[in-house]
């Protein structure tokens, strides 16, 4: 991250000068922190949600004749699961219930989450938004969208008007 | 209470246990829940076929891992959104001695892999009936 063009960046360090207005003294140190920050976070793995985890993940793969949807719904019953498009919007909804009755039970470890989620996710006008195709397998939710046949690359002759 | 029957997680790095495959390996998520008679082990393992799972006991060590294939082509796909990782689950958890190993029994659906943990027998709640003389 910067916010200062390089070449004026380059220009300041290899003069030594500090600005001299507080406004231009304020803008370096605000940059400095900017600095840090990216330093600092530059290792860090970017596929790794850090906040602000959306409730259903969700990978959107793109292959030369299908968009694929997948998202992973273990325990989830697939009767409990809504897909539906509006327009280009494509939304999936559903409830992930609780796949024991829960009484006099003594809990060792709670890190499976349950209740009811909601994703919607825009289609692109490359697929055809009536191929649509869902499969469950394993916990793992599969919408394939065909892509639509007529949008390869057609070639436009300029003719002389 | 620390019970025998506690299962605790481990935290010994998971490439102790099994021999290593290539990509990131995924801790899955678990719930564990104490019932009367046994221990039940909840994991969600989305993406495993059952005949891919390895739940393994070994001196007091319960290994859980479900190989995962990938879902796409990696070659031939592009991906726009990428929320979460593919790869292979992990975990292995230490069984206490309250916990009757040989029964250790597991089932597997729609992505998520139960265990029960059965008590041993001698752990178990038991009446003890008043004999009048």
């Amino acid at each position: 991250m910067n916010l200062i063009p390089w070449r004026q960046k380059r220009r300041r360090e290899q003069s030594g000068l500090r600005p001299a207005s507080p406004l231009a003294r304020l803008h370096d140190e605000m940059q400095a922190l900017f600095d840090r920050f990216a330093e600092l976070t530059a290792g860090w793995p970017t596929d790794f949600p850090l906040a602000g985890a959306p409730l259903l993940p969700m990978n959107v793969a793109e292959t030369s004749s299908h968009v694929t949807v997948t998202l992973e719904l273990p325990g989830v019953d697939p009767a409990d699961v809504d897909i539906s498009v509006t327009g280009d919007l494509l939304t999936v909804r559903g409830e992930k219930k609780l796949d024991r009755e829960e009484k006099k039970q003594d809990y060792h470890l709670v890190e499976r989450r349950f209740g009811s989620f909601e994703r919607t996710v825009r289609l692109p006008s490359t697929v055809n938004p009536d191929r649509i195709d869902a499969t469950f397998k394993n916990g793992v939710l599969t919408i394939s969208i065909e892509k639509r046949s007529d949008v390869a690359a057609r070639k436009i002759k300029v003719r002389n008007a | 209470m620390a019970t025998e029957t506690s299962l605790q997680k481990r935290e010994t790095p998971l490439a102790q246990t099994e021999p290593v495959r290539s990509g990131p390996i995924y801790i899955p998520a678990v719930d564990i829940v104490e019932k009367d008679d046994s221990l039940l082990l909840f994991a969600d393992m989305p993406g495993v076929r059952a005949e891919d799972l390895d739940i393994k006991y070994e001196r007091g060590t319960l290994t859980l891992y479900g190989k995962v294939e990938p879902r796409q082509d990696a070659q031939k796909t592009t991906y726009w959104l990428k929320e979460y990782g593919v790869g292979d689950f992990c975990r292995t958890f230490e069984v206490g001695e309250g916990i009757d190993a040989a029964k250790i029994t597991a089932e597997f659906k729609d992505g998520v892999l139960t265990v029960h943990l059965p008590k041993a027998q001698e752990l178990m709640p038991r009446k003890i009936t008043v004999k009048t003389g």
